[in-house]
Order: structure tokens, then C-alpha cells, then sequence
């Protein structure tokens, strides 16, 4: 993996980014390929830890998205 | 199969195949500008040259044309290939130097400099145009001329009739050298324009192929025989050849399929009004002259401009938009649509308020109104935040005149303010507030099916049937029944299912059919057996993804004993073989890495319950919408991005357990609170779809505040139409009424409840599945206007009572006047009560029935006779009641002095105080929510803050609670006349009923789970818990501690996170689950 | 928590919370553009963050 490629840990909320995500795939939009998503039934699932953890693993960034 | 080298590989490709074909398989990239997958190749740009070594000696072919042969070695890419096209290209790029195509590919062979005459055409010679021309089965076009000469061309460079305008050509086109507008001009008279989109108002163009929009159903696309040029000319058929599965067959024909149906819904909707037929607006002539359904597109994020804010002329951002109310309503003079639209006032509200949003604070936006009409749930309060927050300008009245400035840009407006000023203003854009209208078409169908129409053409109903049509069996709703928003048609849908679902009863559950069950095979304890599919999707991800290095990546992962990639793994004959698969090798977790878990999760755990396991054991990824769609200029990284996302999948599913959902039976028994017209409604619809139904009344007896009622708006009378109800609810079997009853405890929840009735100091308890919340409201006792001071002033609901009575001294007065919005539309009271207006006007014209020479006046705010309900509006000025508008900071002043009574109020033209000596006062006092607490907390459902119930969506779920087996209708949602209250009862019947005629119900498996010695009885789950799933154990070994009821749990996981000692757990979604795929992130940093 | 992130010496430039609805695909691609970028301007973590067993001399 090239140095620059930043790894972004993604949480998406199923009803709402997720779903937006899949839409711009059927509208075949571009954007980088630099994120990990993990899809989760909520934002209120979210949990500090996660943040931190994906951090702690390397992650370059974290991003919630509800 | 031949077999042949290719850049040192052996590779295999079949018989007749050419060298580009086989080298793309093989993810070997060849540049070429004229090879088309539809097309025959023709070699016309030359850039896919590549180097053959036929064995003896080395030569260039074009490799789009070129066959394969058995023992031959190709390269694509050593130096003599590069140096070849590196002159092919630029001698191309000397031939037309301005084309991006080309001036890509000079960059990409490093070309500095051309060392060649430099020309300036724009055409490579490719002979795309032609060859698509032919296959379109056209062949307007062809290569004409010889060498230096040659170019593309119709015969004799005039217009042809062959040319059917469909402009392939263009769009093949890879220099941009044929566009529409050289179609136009040069090969046809059709004025070949792109095809319109539809649901984009024009705004931009679609395919012959297309889905309507982005969340259509069904999502699949669709072939408008119109416009494909198949249907035409009988050529093309290129889709077929694209398409992966044969999905395509242009033979198919339209079927005429007879049903044997027991009712039939009308919800065939509106038009909007289209404005092109007013001179007036100039819609047809300036660009900048929008309607607002325009407007919604441009104010949309997926819209023409993905959300950014232009004026059509120039693309320019706008800082002036005004809008125009009523286009297309309430007016008798250029349209027949006399009626109110309902919606248009609260819509262009919101588009200003938006517009505002998007475009910043400097926008300046003004909607010039006649009335208005924000009479719905949380309206009121949304109308006076545009004004006092974002500042949207309202300016009371209708432009006359509009002159489009100079330029073709601006357009300047003159209008009258309501003292008279005439004013000239310049706006950027103008949006037209266009109404809602039924299209011809339906007016036919309406012929058809024989029912009647208003005269607005809409479905003729009457107030206490509101969804019921003029022939018996054919129900309607939403907008064909009359102009009305989302909220409202939704609770019409429902009754209009509840209203046929009455008729059906018997019927129910006839003709159904019975699943096969695969019984569950017990995984606990194995260690995981994983099995990983990886889809192809045909091309969508294969064509980027590459996905066999993912599979072989998948293969080594941990617990991995199955991989394999499929071409499309959704289709039946996979799934079967999917199933075959698991059992075969006793996987018991599976990974599918395909498109979106939100569309075919529920397909592959079909699968896996056919093969016999738990749906739970299961993870999907998606590897084509967030991935192959989106990064299909980086394969590379997209084949990396893959290749985590699956090992992510994988450490996840390899932590499932199969999850349980608790079955749970449901009580058929329903429990309807309140007596008043929305109780009795729905107690009789849900006892005549079969149920029991105890009706809860607090008072000793039925009929609420109707009793208190004369005429409703269609003139129907309400005490013979009460009592009919009420006795027919008396005489149904399946009603038990418990007059002079409270109720003083619920326990339980949905399909279980228990809930104790007080009654005259005796208790009784009741269980049942659902509850609908009737409660109601009430009038409010006014402390303004001298009321109570004076017997002749009185509330609009004891004229009623007058009215009912025929009181003589109705006939006696001389002048009597209205007061409007009392108590409403009031600061601390922020909500219009959305009926008064019509109360009055009837009331008026009742009056003035009564004693044609009575002067009645009605003192108003803004009239809200929405709908059809204008006409009464319209009649009331006819016949001479009096309209006088006042504003909130000058009301009307009510002296009672000596029996005469004297209402001073400001004429809005004059300026003026006016003196009324009238004989009667009628103040049209508001709706009060009774903002039962006690209620809302039995059921845990919350209340706004004025009081009334909060619905579970306000607008797709108005007539039910979010919390489930709770229904809400009539006016303890929100003030409301007699028809939307029947139309509302029926819609909550319709809802509990999906509830009720399943004896069963199943919870989800995703859903939280209290580990009780963990947990601290802090309480913090019980209250953030939207849905009211956690409560307290009150008894047992762990009394005190939370418990998640599994049936009201949604999953969504806000108790999980909030839970301090971690006691909580979300199976499917659990910790260990989510910190499995954070851990597998490592390795690929 | 970005204050949090702050004073552990990692860069707020790393967590971003946004909210896109589900027909936002516009916005969705914006932000994952905009996040990415704002990331790659960052020096890469390196792992900077990971945990590491204590060193005992």
C-alpha cells in the first residue's frame, strides 16, 4: 500500500449514510477509495471507544457519519 | 479454445475472439479511441496497436480487429509498441490539437511537442458515428472522400430523411466533434433534443433505458418504446448485448390480465397545474419564470445541480427569488380551479426557507400570498420561523404585472401593497406556487368506473365516509379525493385499506399459502466454518474489482473453509447452489461480498435458511456501490479496498451466534379510548373487520364534541349522522362500551396489555393487543372579548348549539360578527386550529339563510378554507357576509354596553377604525389538546408542547405511535373536522389491524439484551430508549435491574452506548462484533 | 471527544462526525472527498497511535 493512501475507519448509520453511500454507487459518483466502512444500526450505537480503538489500530482517521 | 501468449502470459481466449477482447479478460489495458464492445471493429484509430510474433517474425496488428490464433505471442506494451502509437497519436493530436481525448493520450505518451502542420479539426476519423449509424439501422451518415478529403458526412452534405435524430452518433462520439446541436443543424430538420427527464421537470435529459428515479419500485430499468430507436427502425438492440443475463427481449408485448377483485382503491394522485397557458407569468417565454415543482428539483441535493442554487438564464446564483401563490388556485378568472391546493402556502415555505439555507442569509426571498394557509400539524409555528428567523418576506398581495429587464435576466415586478403603494421590484427568479389538478385522463376513469365528481374533479365523498366514492366496493385517496399533503394522504390510504379490509373480512386468509420450513440445524460450540462468496455482478464489479485475488485473498483468511466467486450471486440458480454448498460442507457462517446489505441481505438469509441455518450466521459486504461504482478509475486500490472489507466481514461473522426471535402472541382484542366520533369510527371498523373492541368513555355518554355540532362543511347533518354512528356501534356484537370509565393503570405492551378501568369507584382489568389513544380535545373558554359578560356574546360552538335548537332569536338579528383565530395562532398558543374558518363561513351562511338582510361580518386573520371548502368561502362573499381582515398586534376591540354591543376593528384597505354596532358576537374559539400526562406515560408515548400527541412520523405515520401496538387519531393528534377524524379513525384501524390479524409476532434478531449482574439499575437505558423498550424488572432473582422487552426493540443501539457498566449487549452488533472489524484495520495500514 | 483527542496529542483533523441523509449521495461523495483530503494532509499515522508494549532496560 502506497505511503500516502490514508486508511479513514468509517461508521455509517444503516438508514441514513450507508444508504446514501449505496446511492452514489448506483449513480456511479467518484471519490477516493481511502475509507473502511462499518456499517451500524444507528448512530446512537456509536461508542467513544470505537474511535479510539480504530485510532489505536492505525487508522489515520475516524469518521461517524449518522 | 485457442491458446496464445500475451505479454508473455498464457492465456486462452475463443474461437473468432480478436486480441483486445482477450487481453481486456485477462485485465490487460490496450488504448483505443474507435473500438466499440457493440460494434464491428474497423482499426480506424490505430492506437490498439500491438506487437505479433507469429514464429518468425515480428509485425503490427490493431488489436480490435485483429482474430486470435492458436501459438501466437502478443505484446501490448514493450517499447516498438509504445514508439508506434506514440506517432500514431500524435499525428492525431496534429490533426485536431483542440480535443481533450486526444490531448489525454499525448500526455499520457509524453508527446511535447507536435512535429507535424498542425490542423484544427476535431474529428479523429473513427468511424464510431458511422458504424453506430448503421447498426441503428439509419445509415444517414457515412465516410466521405479520399484521403486528406475524407471526413464524416451525409449524402451530398445536405439534410437527409434518413437521419431519424436519435443521436447515437453524438453520444458515441469520443473527440466531441458530433454534438446535438451539429445533428440539428446539418443532418435532419427534427430538432433532435435530449429526452426530457421527467421526474428532473425537464431539468435534464435520460436515456431510453432509465429507472425513473432513485428510489423507484421496482428499481429495475424500464425501455421507453417511444423514444428507443429498436421500436423505430427495428436496429440497435445494443442493451441486449450488454446486458449480462439476457434480461432484455424487445418482443415482449403488453398482457391484459383479468382480476377477481372484492374492492378496488382509487389512488391515482394529481398533475401539477401547468402554467404555460397563462400569458400573465410569461412561464413559456423567461427562463428565470420556474414552478416550484422546478424548484424542488433544483433545491434537491440529487438534483439537476446537485442542490446548488442558480437562475435558469445565465447559472448564476440568484439573490432575489420571489414566489407567486395561487397559480392555478382559487382562481375562477384564467382557470377553472376555484378550489384551494392545500399544500402551496407550507411548500413554498419551505422552498424559501431552504433556498435560504442553501444559499446563505443574503438571499432574499418573498412570497406574495392572498391568504395565508398554514393550518397543519407544526405549521404554524414553521410559517412564523421563516418570518422572524430566516427572514422570508411575506407581502400580501398578487403581482399584475411582470417586465423581463434587459439582458434576459432580471425580471421587474409591479404590485399594490395592502395600503395601497404601488411598488416596482427586480427579482432574479420567479417561482410559480402551482396547484394541484386532476388530469384529464382520470376525469375519463372517473367515467369509466362511473363514480361521481366535485366540482373540482375530484372524487365525490361525503363527511362520514370520506373515502368511500359515490359506487359502492371503489374507495380513494390522497389527492384524487381532494387537494391535501402527505400526512393527509397517507391517513387516507390507510383508511381506504381499513374501509375495503371492512368489506373483506370473510374473505381474509383465504388465499394463502403455506412455506415450506427447513429445520435449523444447532451450530453452539462449533468452531467456525466459514464460507466466503465473492460476486462478480457480471461486470459491475468484476469490471473493477479483481475479483478472483479477492476470493484467493479470502481463502487464507482465518476460519475460511469455502470460497468462490459467482457471476451474479442474487439469481436463483446460484442461491440453490449456494444452499447445496453450506450443507455440503457444513459451513455454519457465510460471507457474501456483493452490492448492499439494505436490498439483498434478506435475499442470501432466505438462503441460508433454506440450507438450514440460523439468517444470523451471516455478514454481507459491500464490494460494488461502495466500491467498483465508486473507484473505477483505481482498480488497484478499489481491489485493496475489497480485499479489507471482506477480511473485515469475516472476523466479524466468525463472532455471530444465531439468534433467537421471540415469537409472541398477540391479544386480538382492541381498546379504543374516547367516545367522541374518531372512537366510535374506529371501534366500529375494527369490529367490523372481525375484533373485539372495548370503547373507553369518560363521560356517561357517547359522541364527544360532536354532540355539540350543526352542519359539516358539505352541509351533512351531524346529529342524525351521530346518532346513526352511535347506534350502530351500540348494536354491534363485537363493541363492549364502558361509559363513566378511566383508565387508572396500563401494564404491558404490544399484543399484551393489561389495563385496569375505573369505573364509578369499581375496577376492572382488561387485556388486550392494541390501543387506539381517541381522547380528543376541547373548546377554549375565552377571557377576551367580554365573553361571558354579555348572553349575545357567545363561542361559534354555543351558536351551534342555537342552530341545532332553532333558536327564534336567530331570525331576530339585525348584524352579527365573527371573530377569528380566538385563542389561536397566538404566541403562547403557536397552532391554528384549522377549522374555524369553515365553522364561521358555515355559520355565517346560515345566518344569512336564516335573514337574508342580516349584516354579518367576519373578522378575520387569514381565511383558511383550504381545499374545496373555498367554495363556501367564495359563496359567503357572494352573498354578502362581510370580510374584514385584522392583525395580531390590532385586534378588534368588543364593548358591551347596555345591551348594545359596539366591535371596533381596523379596516385593512381604509386604515381606519371602523364602529360595529352588532346584535351578536360569535368568537371561533380554539382546539386545546387535553395533554393527558397521565395517559401519555401509561403508554409511554410523548406529547408536544402544546399538548398534543406526537405521532410516530409526521408524515408517514400520522395515525400511530412509535412505540408499537399504540394508535393515535382525531383530534388528540391535532384539530381537525369531522371528515379527516373518520378518515383518521379508520386509517389507525387499518394500522392496528395489520397487528391483529397476525396471532403471532416475531421480534427482530438485532436487538439489545440486558446482562443483569452487569447492570447497575441506573436507569439511563429506560429513558433514552425511543421506542420504551426497557423497563425495570419488578420482580424475580433480578427485581430492580433493566430488561429489554425484545419486542419493542428496534436495535438501533442508544442504550448500548449509554450503558455505563457495559451490562447491555446488541446481538448482530455487538462490541466484540464492531471491535473485530476495527482490529482487522491494522493489517492494512 | 475531539477535545479529548486533542489532549492526547492526536490531531482533531482525525475524527469527523457528519450527518447525510439518505438521498444526500451529493454530499456523501463531498465529504468523503473533503475528509480524505484533509487526511492526506496530515502526516500519515504511522502507527504513531498504536499501542506498543513498555520497554523495560
Amino acid at each position: 500500500m502506497a505511503k500516502n493512501e490514508p486508511k479513514i475507519l468509517s461508521f455509517l448509520c444503516n438508514w441514513c449514510s450507508y444508504g446514501a453511500a449505496d446511492l452514489a454507487g448506483v449513480s456511479r459518483m467518484e471519490y477516493p477509495p481511502n475509507i473502511r466502512v462499518i456499517r451500524i444500526p444507528c448512530t446512537g450505537r456509536m461508542s467513544p471507544k470505537f474511535i479510539l480503538a480504530g485510532l489505536r489500530q492505525g487508522a489515520d482517521a475516524v469518521w461517524v457519519s449518522g | 479454445m485457442i491458446t496464445f501468449k500475451l505479454n508473455g502470459q498464457t492465456v486462452q481466449g475463443e474461437e473468432g475472439q480478436y486480441i483486445i477482447h482477450v487481453a481486456e479478460k485477462y485485465g490487460v489495458d490496450i488504448p483505443t479511441l474507435c473500438n466499440h464492445k457493440a460494434l464491428e471493429p474497423a482499426g480506424m484509430c490505430r492506437i490498439c496497436t500491438v506487437e505479433l510474433f507469429d514464429g518468425r517474425r515480428s509485425r503490427f496488428v490493431t488489436s480490435c480487429n485483429y482474430p486470435i490464433w492458436e501459438g501466437m505471442e502478443v505484446t501490448t506494451d514493450s517499447e516498438l509498441v509504445r514508439e508506434g502509437r506514440k506517432l500514431i497519436v500524435e499525428m492525431l493530436l496534429a490533426r485536431c490539437p483542440e480535443v481533450p481525448a486526444v490531448q489525454k493520450l499525448a500526455d499520457d505518451y509524453g508527446i511535447k511537442e507536435i512535429r507535424f502542420k498542425k490542423g484544427d479539426d476535431t474529428c479523429i476519423l473513427c468511424g464510431l458515428c458511422t458504424r453506430v449509424c448503421e447498426k441503428m439501422g439509419a445509415k444517414a451518415i457515412s465516410l466521405t472522400g479520399r484521403g486528406v478529403d475524407m471526413k464524416v458526412d451525409t449524402p451530398y452534405h445536405l439534410i437527409t430523411d434518413a437521419c431519424i435524430g436519435c443521436g447515437a452518433c453524438a453520444s458515441l462520439c469520443p473527440t466531441g466533434h458530433i454534438t446535438l446541436d451539429k445533428i440539428n443543424t446539418e443532418h435532419t430538420n427534427l430538432n433532435t433534443q435530449l429526452i426530457p427527464s421527467e421526474y428532473e421537470m425537464g431539468l435534464k435529459g435520460r436515456k431510453p433505458i432509465y429507472v425513473p428515479y432513485a428510489q423507484a419500485v421496482p428499481n429495475t430499468p424500464a425501455i421507453d418504446r417511444d423514444v428507443c430507436v429498436h421500436f423505430k427502425t427495428g436496429g440497435c438492440q445494443i442493451c441486449t448485448e450488454f446486458c449480462g443475463v439476457d434480461a432484455i427481449n424487445h418482443d415482449m408485448e403488453d398482457e391484459i390480465v383479468e382480476l377477481e377483485v372484492g374492492s378496488i382503491i382509487l389512488a391515482p394522485g394529481f398533475k401539477p397545474f401547468d402554467p404555460s397557458q397563462f400569458d400573465v407569468y410569461g412561464y413559456s417565454k423567461h427562463p428565470n419564470v420556474i414552478t416550484s415543482m422546478e424548484m424542488e428539483r433544483y433545491l434537491s441535493a440529487s438534483g439537476p445541480t446537485g442542490g446548488h442554487l442558480i437562475r435558469p438564464s445565465d447559472h448564476q446564483e440568484p439573490k432575489k427569488i420571489a414566489w407567486f401563490q395561487c397559480v392555478g388556485s382559487r382562481d375562477l378568472n384564467r382557470c377553472d380551479n376555484s378550489y384551494c391546493s392545500s399544500v402551496c402556502c407550507m411548500y413554498a415555505i419551505k422552498e424559501a426557507t431552504i433556498a435560504k439555507e442553501h444559499a446563505g442569509e443574503n438571499l432574499d426571498c418573498a412570497i406574495f400570498f392572498m391568504d395565508m394557509r398554514t393550518p397543519g400539524k407544526e405549521f404554524e409555528r414553521f410559517y412564523e420561523n421563516a418570518k422572524e428567523k430566516h427572514g422570508v418576506r411575506f407581502v400580501r398581495s398578487r403581482v399584475h404585472t411582470i417586465d423581463p429587464l434587459p439582458g434576459g435576466n432580471e425580471l421587474s415586478l409591479r404590485y399594490v401593497t395592502e395600503d395601497g403603494k404601488a411598488i416596482t421590484e427586480e427579482f432574479d427568479m420567479i417561482v410559480l406556487s402551482i396547484g394541484l389538478e386532476t388530469p384529464p385522463e382520470l376525469v375519463d376513469l372517473a367515467g369509466r368506473l362511473n363514480i361521481e365528481l366535485t366540482p373540482g374533479n375530484f372524487a365525490k365523498t361525503d363527511s362520514f365516509n370520506p373515502v368511500a366514492t359515490s359506487r359502492d366496493g371503489i374507495f380513494v385517496c390522497g389527492a384524487f379525493q381532494g387537494p391535501k399533503d402527505i400526512p393527509q394522504s397517507v391517513i387516507d390510504a390507510s383508511a381506504a385499506a381499513a374501509a375495503a379490509g371492512e368489506m373483506l373480512t370473510i374473505a381474509r386468509n383465504t388465499m394463502t399459502k403455506k412455506k415450506d420450513i427447513v429445520p435449523e440445524t444447532n451450530i453452539v460450540g462449533e468452531r467456525p466454518k466459514i464460507g466466503v462468496f465473492v460476486c462478480k455482478c457480471g461486470t459491475n464489479i468484476a469490471g473493477v474489482v479483481d475479483v478472483p485475488a479477492v476470493r484467493d485473498y479470502a481463502a487464507n483468511l482465518p476460519y475460511v473453509e469455502y470460497v468462490n466467486d459467482n457471476l451474479y450471486s442474487c439469481s436463483q440458480d446460484t442461491q440453490e447452489t449456494m444452499a447445496q454448498i453450506i450443507q455440503q460442507k457444513n459451513l455454519n457462517r457465510v460471507v457474501v461480498a456483493a452490492c448492499t446489505p439494505k436490498t439483498h441481505e434478506p435475499l442470501f438469509q432466505e438462503t441460508l435458511i433454506n440450507a438450514g441455518l440460523n439468517k444470523y450466521l451471516f455478514e454481507m459486504t459491500n464490494i460494488r456501490n461502495h466500491d467498483s461504482w465508486v473507484h473505477k478509475n483505481n482498480p488497484e486500490l478499489a481491489t485493496e479496498k475489497a480485499k479489507d472489507l471482506v477480511r473485515m466481514a469475516v472476523a466479524k461473522v466468525a463472532l455471530m451466534e444465531p439468534l433467537i426471535e421471540t415469537e409472541l402472541t398477540v391479544n386480538q382484542t382492541a381498546m379504543v379510548i374516547g367516545g367522541g366520533i374518531s372512537g366510535l369510527t374506529a371501534s366500529k371498523s375494527l369490529a367490523d373487520q372481525g375484533y373485539e373492541t372495548h370503547l373507553i368513555e369518560q363521560n356517561s355518554q357517547l359522541g364527544g364534541q360532536a354532540v355539540n355540532l350543526f352542519h359539516t362543511a358539505q352541509g351533512d347533518n351531524i346529529q342524525q349522522r351521530l346518532s346513526e354512528l352511535i347506534n350502530s356501534v351500540e348494536k354491534n356484537d363485537n363493541v363492549k362500551i364502558h361509559l363513566d370509565t378511566k383508565i387508572s393503570n396500563v401494564d404491558g405492551f404490544v399484543g399484551n396489555f393489561t389495563s385496569t378501568l375505573s369505573s364509578n369507584g369499581s375496577t376492572q382489568e382488561l387485556e388486550h393487543g392494541i390501543a387506539v389513544l381517541a381522547t380528543g380535545a376541547a373548546p377554549y373558554t375565552p377571557t377576551e372579548y367580554d365573553y361571558g359578560k354579555n348572553p349575545k356574546i357567545l363561542t361559534t360552538l354555543e351558536l351551534d348549539q342555537k342552530l341545532i335548537a332553532d333558536d327564534p332569536m336567530l331570525k331576530k338579528l339585525n348584524s352579527a360578527v365573527f371573530i377569528q383565530c380566538v385563542g389561536s395562532r397566538e404566541p403562547e398558543r403557536q397552532y391554528c386550529s384549522r377549522v374555524c374558518c369553515t365553522h364561521s363561513i358555515e355559520n355565517a351562511l346560515e345566518l344569512k339563510k336564516l335573514n337574508p338582510d342580516m349584516n354579518v361580518y367576519i373578522l378575520y386573520r387569514d381565511i383558511r378554507t383550504y381545499g374545496e371548502k373555498e367554495y363556501l368561502y367564495r359563496q359567503a362573499r357572494e352573498t354578502g357576509v362581510i370580510f374584514i381582515r385584522y392583525s395580531l398586534d390590532d385586534k378588534p376591540l368588543v364593548a358591551a354596553k347596555d345591551g348594545n354591543i359596539t366591535v371596533t376593528v381596523t379596516d385593512h384597505v381604509l386604515g381606519r377604525p371602523m364602529e360595529l354596532d352588532v346584535d351578536m358576537v360569535a368568537l371561533a374559539t380554539a382546539i386545546i389538546p387535553y395533554g393527558d400526562e397521565k395517559l401519555a406515560n401509561f403508554f409511554k408515548v410523548p406529547m408536544n408542547e402544546d399538548g398534543f400527541f406526537i405521532e410516530k412520523h409526521a408524515k408517514l405515520g400520522p395515525s400511530e405511535f412509535a412505540t408499537d401496538g399504540t394508535f393515535l387519531c382525531g383530534m388528540a393528534h391535532y384539530p381537525k373536522p369531522i371528515d379527516e377524524s373518520i378518515a383518521q379513525a379508520k386509517a389507525a384501524s387499518s394500522r392496528a389491524v395489520t397487528l391483529l390479524s397476525q396471532k403471532t409476532i416475531f421480534s427482530s434478531g438485532t436487538i439489545a439484551e440486558v446482562e443483569p449482574m452487569k447492570c447497575a439499575a441506573c436507569g439511563v437505558c429506560v429513558s433514552v430508549c425511543p421506542y420504551s423498550a426497557p423497563a425495570f424488572n419488578e420482580e424475580g432473582r433480578f427485581a430492580g435491574k433493566a430488561e429489554i422487552n425484545p419486542v419493542l426493540c428496534k436495535g438501533c443501539g442508544l442504550c448500548v452506548a449509554s450503558c455505563r457498566s457495559g451490562a447491555i449487549h446488541l446481538k448482530g452488533f455487538d462490541t466484540d462484533q464492531i471491535f473485530s472489524q476495527i482490529f482487522e484495520l491494522e493489517e492494512a495500514i | 471527544m475531539k477535545n479529548m483527542l486533542e489532549h492526547t496529542g492526536i490531531e482533531p483533523g482525525r475524527l469527523h462526525f457528519s450527518w447525510i441523509s439518505s438521498a444526500e449521495s451529493t454530499k456523501f461523495v463531498d465529504v468523503v472527498t473533503k475528509i480524505t483530503d484533509e487526511v492526506k494532509a496530515l502526516d500519515p499515522a504511522n502507527k504513531k497511535y498504536v499501542k506498543t508494549e513498555p520497554k523495560v532496560d
